[in-house]
């Protein structure tokens, strides 16, 4: 699915990703853990390809291509999601019309027809009940208003109409009381079919609870300073990063 | 000086007010006679002359401007007396007990030393006093890195020049109606240069040509800060001068080579006139920066003096990714009328421009912001921010902003927002129940909201500049 | 004095106009006559130079008025009564049955004269607008719009101003007074549209509102015209004691597009709402003024302007709030956000306070930008193309305003005919009715 060799990164001149490697295999969930600082977040918007978040060295192939030759859009629809840290608010553009251009860009990039607009708002409302978000929330303006939780669930659930292949979810857990993570935690878990595959980026334990990973990473001055399995979440826990940077030396 | 302007200053003013270079003043009037012969006091060179008669001419045909929400009787060119050298020393008051004690007053308020004050009412002195080991340690210093920095008079003919090379060409001649005039008549100013690559090894201040205080009325000042240096130059005095002249219209003309920076801090507070409205200068001033490739301007004022200001310290960023940057606070009271700000023409790429600009109205005053944020279409990427704030005290008093807008570059950003507030009933029963009174409580509630300029003043300027609203403000809480 | 205020003068006395509108027509055109034609020195016309009036000079007085206008015209779709003018001459045709209190001048009843003479020419102010002298020279005829105490207006009243090709250039001018008693309410649509044939119309257009204590007005302007027509106008607003104007107007096309909002608080608790969008393109000019005038202490103005200047068209806004002294407790907010997609298009802007009271709280913000790029990455990055997030946050620009107006079938009307505007939507109406099923 996604193998990334020696990735270096920079954000405004400054070096963020130091090669970084790491191996995605379909179905699987990678949790990146790591102190603030540590690139967590530049990795998500590397491989989404956001603007200023500059690669500089290493391969990236997604599904067997080069994914840094694609573009912003072509990544996303060649499967590629990032859940926004801070979801983006944009007046005066409806959500319903929002996520119509979206499902049609990566409806017709796999040759699929358009749906109709009736089809689709049904789709919408029935995905929206799945994340527990009103289905008027379709009509407002992107995220305009919305509250922390909401954001998350509406990055939820066009997580699951645009049906990507790889998710990053990036510190998807910041700011959302145990209600609203769970809510989060069952829809991501939902998409989970044993080919869909997950980055999971967080700084806290707490939500590898409610979605447990296959691996668990540590990374720390841009590179993968430890691998392991689910318990390490819980030793990082118990024994917080220190430890790992200072090993590091 | 030309046989031409020799002979004239014989026939024409040989009988009558020709007589004693100590104490001379020009009648009233202003014709070319009047130019020769202040072009011939000042052994001005011929292209000088010329140059004077040239703005002299323009001038004539102009028209003084009506646009700024300033209102004032006409001014009667021909009854201004337009060369006035400095006072003779038996002409001044012998020492401080001549003084008028308000004045004195308020020079106590503010913690200026005895000697500064008697500088400052005129107190007639020894040629020598307390500083003048001060500024004699001072030109050594500045000659040591190359730095000129004497009256324009003085420039016009040690440095020609380098004088004729800039002169004018950031405020033509022609440039507006007081400008022209200055140019016809100023009497005196400051001359800087800083070479190459030159930091300035300290600010540059008029105090240390107090001696020569009394040539306001047409100042002209030109600073040329050459590729890579610095300077800090600041104009004014931090005390009510004693100065009668009604009539003020000062030229200032920086130029700032590729990568060079110049600050220029003012205080201004001449006599704003009597509680009444009467009496008080007008100050009609152009000023104006280009700044080239990677170079700085920044203009930082504080206003509080002169019945009526009409004042916009400007920035044309020519080169690319030059900066300007205007910081003013402009204080009225009684009735007072200012009407200020600043001009910021963007032309090179990626030119930055930032106003922040706070005016207090109080009594029956009139306070105005007025400001030009101009992107031309080859500035691409160019940013301006402007912030325009504006505190009512009492309600007698007017408080306006007119900011002109105008983008033909679609990369640029411009963004401007401006605020009005009072002092809140809130804010003052905060202050005096912690036992302040109104006035102090008033005092501290403006200099608050000054401090987004005052930070950009030189230190000990802050302070007297703080100091000097305090002392604006008097009477304006009832 | 300038060729057209000659010509607009030879224009003006050959209308004729009844007995009792002669007083006012000779007052406009004896200010009209003397005034200083506007150069770029005059402030109010600094960026807008009435230059395309002098080099056309129009020669006659608008005839057209036969139908053909409806192949290319759809009105908006309104439950409303409806008064449709042709280059300025009312068509009977296409018009509803007039109910009472809709008049046209021409056809006023002795009260109703009496009521126009009362208040025609006292809100729209000659020194602050001098076309409004040039409406009162042309004032041949017009339509009065009266709601008598405490009534409230069943329908909406929709006045459709078309306008068509001339033989030659010609001038045309439409003048409404709305009279709103106490405790009344009514709603207004003003609609200037043309053809996308070449127009060679000059409009100068008034309109009046005189809002009584406690009464309501919604009011629409929209216009939406061929960009070589010109047009200039007004509307010029009276709020009594808890008067409540709530505005939303439009504007696309012309090449000199000029339209005064002129707003007077005159009694205590009233209430001005505008919101305004601006879409010049190509080589037109749009310019919007606005003027409010706190006279009295304890009212709100709440105003908020957009445009989306393309091309090498230009747009200006001046935005001018004034408390006078004692106005105290006013409450007056103006917004103006610019967004310049084009390396020779223009605008220039000057949201101005004028502020003589102390006890107030004014803000205004300017702003010229470009779409911010962290919305467009994350269109990009759900898979919409660069070109459909420009075009989807560009309208999104202007659709916050549009979505806050009231009246739906203004919105169904406008909303796509704008997402047009910036580029090919797939499914542009569609999305358009998807919001509001």
């Amino acid at each position: 699915m996604l193998s990334i060799k020696g990735l270096h990164a920079k954000v405004e001149e400054k070096d963020i990703l130091q090669g970084l490697d790491i191996e995605i295999n379909p179905g699987e969930v990678h949790a990146i853990m790591g102190p603030n600082g540590s690139g967590k977040s530049t990795l998500g918007n590397v491989l989404s390809g956001r603007p200023g978040y500059e690669a500089t060295g290493g391969s990236v192939l997604f599904k067997g291509q080069d994914l840094l030759e694609l573009d912003t859009e072509e990544r996303a629809r060649e499967g590629i999601f990032l859940a926004f840290q801070y979801p983006v608010e944009i007046p005066g553009v409806s959500n319903m019309e929002f996520l119509k251009v979206a499902v049609d860009a990566k409806r017709k990039h796999a040759g699929l027809p358009e749906l109709s607009a009736v089809e689709f708002m049904k789709l919408a409302r029935e995905t929206s009940k799945r994340v527990d978000l009103d289905a008027s929330f379709l009509k407002r303006g992107v995220n305009e208003g919305f509250s922390g939780g909401e954001k998350k669930r509406n990055e939820i659930m066009q997580m699951m109409l645009l049906e990507p292949d790889l998710c990053i979810l990036d510190e998807t857990d910041s700011g959302l009381d145990i209600d609203a993570l769970q809510v989060v935690a069952d829809g991501v878990n939902s998409m989970r079919d044993g080919k869909r595959s997950f980055i999971v980026v967080t700084h806290y334990q707490r939500l590898l609870d409610y979605i447990v990973p296959d691996y668990v990473h540590v990374l720390a001055g841009g590179r993968i300073v430890k691998s392991g399995t689910k318990e390490l979440a819980l030793e990082l826990e118990a024994k917080g990063y220190g430890w790992l940077e200072n090993g590091e030396g | 000086m030309t046989q031409e302007v020799e002979n004239l200053i014989k026939t024409d003013y040989a009988a009558g007010f020709y007589t004693d270079i100590e104490s001379d003043t020009l009648p009233p009037g202003l014709d070319e006679n009047v130019i020769r012969f202040i072009s011939a006091r000042k052994e001005e060179p011929e292209w000088m002359l010329e140059w004077r008669l040239k703005a002299y001419r323009a001038w004539l045909e102009m028209e003084e401007p009506t646009w700024a929400h300033v209102h004032y009787p006409e001014i009667d060119f021909q009854s201004v007396s337009f060369y006035s050298a400095p006072k003779s020393m038996a002409d001044r008051p012998k020492s401080l007990d001549e003084v008028d004690p308000e004045l004195l007053a308020t020079y106590e308020k503010l913690g200026i030393p005895l000697h500064e004050q008697e500088a400052l009412a005129g107190v007639a002195m020894d040629v020598v006093f307390d500083s003048v080991s001060v500024v004699t340690t001072f030109r050594e210093k500045l000659e040591e890195a190359g730095v000129i920095f004497c009256p324009i008079s003085e420039a016009i003919r040690r440095f020609p020049d380098l004088v004729k090379q800039y002169l004018g060409t950031v405020v033509p001649q022609k440039d507006n109606y007081y400008a022209a005039l200055n140019s016809a008549v100023f009497s005196d100013g400051s001359f800087v240069y800083i070479p190459k690559g030159v930091r300035c090894p300290m600010e540059l201040s008029t105090y240390f040509r107090i001696n020569e205080l009394n040539t306001g009325q047409f100042e002209r000042t030109l600073i040329v800060a050459d590729e890579g240096s610095h300077v800090s130059y600041l104009e004014g005095c931090t005390a009510p001068m004693r100065d009668e002249n009604q009539l003020h219209a000062a030229v200032v003309e920086l130029v700032a080579l590729d990568g060079a920076q110049i600050k220029y801090s003012t205080v201004q507070n001449w006599y704003p006139g009597d509680a009444e409205g009467k009496g008080g200068i007008y100050n009609f001033v152009t000023k104006r920066g280009v700044a080239h490739t990677n170079a700085k301007i920044s203009w930082t004022q504080v206003e509080t003096g002169s019945a009526v200001t009409w004042k916009y310290p400007s920035c044309i960023l020519k080169g690319d990714n030059s900066v300007g940057e205007f910081y003013s606070v402009a204080l009225t009271n009684n009735f007072q009328q200012a009407d200020t700000g600043t001009k910021m023409i963007h032309l090179g790429k990626n030119t930055r421009s930032t106003i922040v600009a706070k005016g207090i109205s109080a009594g029956q005053s009139n306070s105005s912001y007025r400001g030009l944020v101009r992107i031309n279409p080859g500035a691409e990427g160019a940013r301006n921010f402007t912030q325009c704030d504006s505190l009512l005290i009492g309600d007698r008093c007017g408080a306006h902003t007119f900011p002109y807008i105008e983008s033909k570059n679609p990369s640029a950003v411009v963004e401007h927002e401006a605020t009005t507030s009072k002092v809140s009933d809130d804010q003052m029963f905060l202050c005096q129940q912690r036992g302040l009174d109104a006035e102090k409580a008033v005092s501290m509630i403006v200099n608050g909201f000054c401090r987004e300029v005052f930070k950009e003043l030189p230190m000990e300027f802050a302070v007297e500049a703080g100091k000097l609203l305090e002392v604006s403000l008097e009477g304006s809480v009832g | 004095m300038s060729d057209f205020q000659q010509q607009a003068l030879t224009l003006a006395a050959e209308q004729q106009s009844p007995e009792w509108l002669t007083a006012l027509r000779a007052r406009g055109t004896d200010v009209w006559s003397t005034a200083k034609w506007p150069t770029r020195k005059t402030e109010a016309w600094k960026y807008t130079s009435l230059n395309p009036l002098q080099t056309d000079t129009p020669a006659q007085w608008a005839s057209v008025d036969d139908c053909a206008w409806q192949q290319a015209i759809d009105p908006i779709a309104l439950d409303a009564t409806r008064l449709v003018f042709i280059n300025g001459h009312f068509s009977r045709e296409h018009s509803s049955e007039l109910p009472a209190g809709v008049v046209r001048f021409s056809e006023a009843d002795a009260s109703q004269q009496a009521l126009i003479r009362q208040h025609l020419g006292t809100v729209a102010n000659t020194g602050e607008h001098l076309f409004v002298a040039l409406s009162d020279a042309w004032a041949t005829d017009g339509i009065l719009l009266h709601v008598p105490r405490g009534a409230r207006l069943e329908k909406p009243v929709y006045i459709l101003n078309v306008a068509t090709p001339e033989a030659q250039p010609a001038v045309s001018s439409q003048r409404v007074l709305v009279v709103l008693e106490d405790n009344s309410e009514a709603e207004l649509i003003e609609h200037y549209v043309s053809g996308s044939e070449k127009q060679n119309l000059f409009v100068n257009s008034h309109t009046e509102v005189v809002v009584g204590n406690n009464a309501q007005i919604q009011h629409y302007r929209i216009n939406l015209e061929q960009e070589d027509l010109l047009h200039v106008g007004g509307v010029h607003i009276d709020l009594h004691r808890d008067a409540r104007f709530l505005g939303f107007t439009l504007a696309q096309g012309s090449r000199l597009k000029r339209i005064d909002y002129h707003v007077n608080h005159r009694g205590e608790g009233a209430h001005l709402g505008l919101n305004g969008v601006y879409l010049p393109r190509n080589k037109q000019l749009i310019d919007y003024h606005t003027n409010v005038e706190h006279r009295v202490p304890n009212c709100t103005t709440d105003e908020v302007f957009r445009g989306i200047i393309g091309d090498s068209a230009k747009a200006v806004f001046n935005g001018r709030i004034h408390i006078h002294q004692d106005a105290q407790k006013t409450l007056a907010e103006l917004s103006n956000k610019n967004l310049l997609t084009s390396p020779t298009a223009e605008i220039n802007t000057k949201p101005e306070l004028e502020i003589y009271a102390d006890d107030v709280r004014c803000a205004h913000g300017a702003t010229i930008a470009q779409l911010d790029e962290t919305s467009v990455f994350y269109l990009q990055s759900r898979g919409v193309t660069r070109a459909d997030a420009v075009r989807m946050l560009s309208f999104g620009f202007i659709n916050e305003l549009l979505n806050e107006v009231p009246e739906q079938a203004i919105q169904d009307y406008l909303r796509p005919r704008l997402t047009t505007l910036f580029g090919e939507s797939p499914q542009g109406d569609e999305l358009g009715q998807m919001r509001y099923e």
